[in-house]
């Protein structure tokens, strides 16, 4: 997976470099708006990483370049907490996700692999989280390498988790998702089913836990213990 | 005056006063002093006539010798005035012709000649009634040639002249307080209209602050007078907030030079494999990144005046920041949650801003509540935005302290740097919010936010 980084700070870019090397990304520099133009119209990257404050102009404008010359790539945006009206009008340009500086690497990187995650984007095949893979395609699901048998809307509602691994997912987005699942009118609210994935999971021993946050929507982290 | 009167406009108005009643004084009393001379001059005529007028009434008789025959009623008038008026007539040689007392005649003899120039004399307790007597004495021709007269009224005799002066004296006298009440008035009303200007001036002034050091005084209707120590107050202004202004972007620039190389050492750290004091590092960093944060913070609340005409969705503002907190508070071992109004509850302000205050208080609920412990974010129909823990709470003797910058309560785990809730408190002055303090049973803090409605 071919990555680009356009951020004007080498010292950072170098870290970038190598670490998301490490997590098995081909990672280019581009340290400058015009650089990042350029690459982005020769090469078709799989995400480009772009900080906002670059020397020689907006992010912004490389942003509405690339989505200009047709590039549907996910972008993500890193900027400054200060600049949080850039972060809002770069969502509104076309960005995929924002990371405010100074962030985690590796919150970086699971940004990286939730939108390459994403329906379509090149890992969207198989979630892993823990010890759970999950093939949306096929809708197969294995804990421990086990096949697990699971009702359409939990194996919906445990995609959107793992998409989201390590992040809020709101109630809001699950009820959408679940509505497109079938027509007839569903009796079970969403946290009915949540329960039982819940219970389903702990009984294949999955390595992952479902909290819910009361009033917004569910989190899916790796189980501590 | 031996006591300082602080108040200009009292002091204006009470020497104007002093100065209207002197002047008035002098005005009242060059007044009576002419007032008399005219009677005086009056009088002097009177008595002139009056020797023509018996010169007049003197002829020779059949023998040659000079007569005094007046008229009836003027005859009349010289008797029954009871010695009002006294005369005498001698002719050139010096004898007697007429006179009306022979007391006057033997004070004439004594005198020189009388002279054509008339000259006029005071009597002093003359005569049997003892009074005191004006007259002239005037050389004059007749028919009988030239007589030597001597008329003399009693002093203040005169009641037509002294009557009309007494009238003109009390007139005068009488329009005096009014005249000077009215025009201290007017006085005090011109004192108070010319002092407006500062008036305004000292409203303008009561309204700088550090969160307003941009106002300056207007100079425009200020008197001349004052002008100079407007402008100085003024000139004043203008280097204090040269030397905010310098300090704050000192702050932020400081802030944002640290960003970059807390982002670099943060990352270097990240991606290290290593023992307890590599994360005990990686706590330490995450702190300092806070503090840089809300130091950034500080300087942008304090440096830009913040946009808060936006309508704004409490309710999802809440629910942005307890969803991106979410993993924090996992992470800590603790939980979070939204209860509250479930529709949109709109008001008018800063999303961001207003996210970023959220955000502060649930930092501070967070690392105030005990492990295991819930913290909740309540979003009020009212426009209430509250954030409740069961941390020990805040002693009540503290709580006017809280909101100051750098503050940090005695005995509290040194978390922070004391910057959240000041943070807070700007962000809800700049939106005019109140923000309250309260305990929660059966133990814990509550801070609430109540926002003005839309």
């Amino acid at each position: 997976m071919r990555l680009l980084v356009i951020e004007d700070e080498d010292r950072l870019s170098g870290i970038l470099k190598s670490k998301l090397g490490e997590a098995g990304f081909a990672v280019d520099i581009a340290g400058s708006a015009g650089d990042a133009e350029a690459a982005l119209e020769l090469i078709n990257y799989d995400v480009a990483i772009l900080d906002l404050g670059l020397p020689d102009g907006d992010g912004l404008a490389v942003l509405a370049a690339a989505r200009r010359l047709g590039k549907t790539l996910p972008i993500l945006i890193l900027t400054a907490r200060d600049a949080v009206e850039d972060r809002v009008s770069g969502l509104n340009a076309g960005a995929d996700d924002y990371l405010t500086k100074p962030f985690a690497l590796t919150e970086l990187i699971a940004r990286i692999k939730a939108l390459l995650r994403r329906p379509g984007g090149v890992l969207g095949i198989t979630l892993d989280a823990g010890n759970v893979r999950l093939d949306t395609v096929g809708r197969d699901l294995t804990v421990a390498e086990m096949p697990v048998n699971l009702s359409r809307r939990e194996l919906a509602i445990l995609e959107q988790m793992m998409r989201r691994f390590g992040r809020i997912v709101p109630k809001a987005v699950l009820e959408e998702k679940l509505y497109g699942i079938d027509e007839e009118p569903d009796s079970n609210p969403i946290p009915v089913h949540v329960h039982h994935l819940r219970r389903q999971l702990q009984a294949a021993n999955a390595s992952l836990a479902i909290h819910t946050i009361r009033g917004v929507g569910y989190i899916l982290t790796e189980n501590k213990e | 005056m031996s006591r300082r009167i602080k108040s200009l406009q009292l002091r204006l108005t009470l020497e104007l006063a002093l100065l209207f009643l002197v002047a008035s004084s002098l005005a009242v009393g060059g007044l009576i002093y002419s007032a008399s001379l005219t009677a005086g001059s009056l009088a002097d005529r009177e008595l002139g006539l009056r020797a023509e007028d018996l010169a007049r009434h003197v002829s020779l008789d059949n023998a040659g010798t000079p007569r005094l025959e007046l008229p009836p009623e003027l005859k009349q008038a010289y008797d029954a005035a009871g010695q009002q008026s006294v005369f005498e007539i001698r002719d050139k040689e010096g004898r007697l012709v007429d006179g009306s007392t022979p007391e006057l005649g033997a004070m004439m003899g004594r005198w020189p000649a009388a002279d054509s120039e008339p000259s006029y004399f005071q009597l002093s307790r003359f005569g049997p009634s003892g009074r005191d007597y004006s007259g002239i004495s005037v050389q004059l021709d007749s028919a009988a040639g030239p007589l030597s007269v001597l008329v003399a009224q009693v002093a203040g005799g005169n009641q037509l002249v002294d009557s009309i002066l007494r009238e003109f004296v009390f007139d005068v006298a009488w329009y005096v307080p009014p005249f000077v009440g009215v025009a201290l008035l007017l006085a005090t009303y011109s004192i108070r209209r010319s002092l407006r200007p500062l008036r305004t001036v000292s409203a303008e002034a009561s309204a700088i602050g550090p969160g307003s050091i941009s106002i300056r005084l207007p100079e425009a209707d200020v008197p001349t007078e004052a002008l100079p120590l407007v402008v100085a107050i003024n000139r004043a202004l203008d280097r204090l907030e040269q030397g905010f202004t310098t300090q704050r972007r000192f702050t932020a620039n400081a802030a944002h030079e640290l960003r970059t190389p807390l982002t670099i050492i943060t990352a270097r750290l990240d991606s290290l494999e290593g023992n307890g004091q590599l994360s005990a590092l990686k706590e330490e960093i995450a702190r300092m990144n806070r503090l840089v944060e809300q130091l950034l913070c500080v300087a942008r609340l304090d440096s830009i005046a913040l946009d808060v005409s936006s309508p704004v969705d409490l309710r999802q503002v809440a629910e942005e920041v307890v969803g991106s907190m979410a993993h924090l508070a996992l992470a800590a071992g603790r939980t979070i949650a939204l209860i509250g109004a479930d529709r949109p509850v709109v008001i008018t302000g800063n999303a961001v801003a207003i996210g970023d205050a959220l955000r502060n208080l649930v930092e501070n609920a967070l690392a105030h509540t005990a492990p295991g412990s819930e913290v909740i974010v309540e979003v009020g129909r009212d426009g209430g935005l509250s954030v409740l823990d069961s941390g020990p709470g805040i002693p009540v003797e503290d709580r006017p302290r809280i909101f100051d910058r750098f503050w940090r309560g005695k005995g509290v785990r040194t978390e922070g740097a004391g910057l959240g809730l000041a943070i807070v408190m700007e962000i809800a002055r700049a939106h005019g919010a109140s923000i309250a303090v309260s305990e929660r049973a059966p133990s814990g803090a509550r801070f609430e936010l109540r926002f003005r409605p839309a």
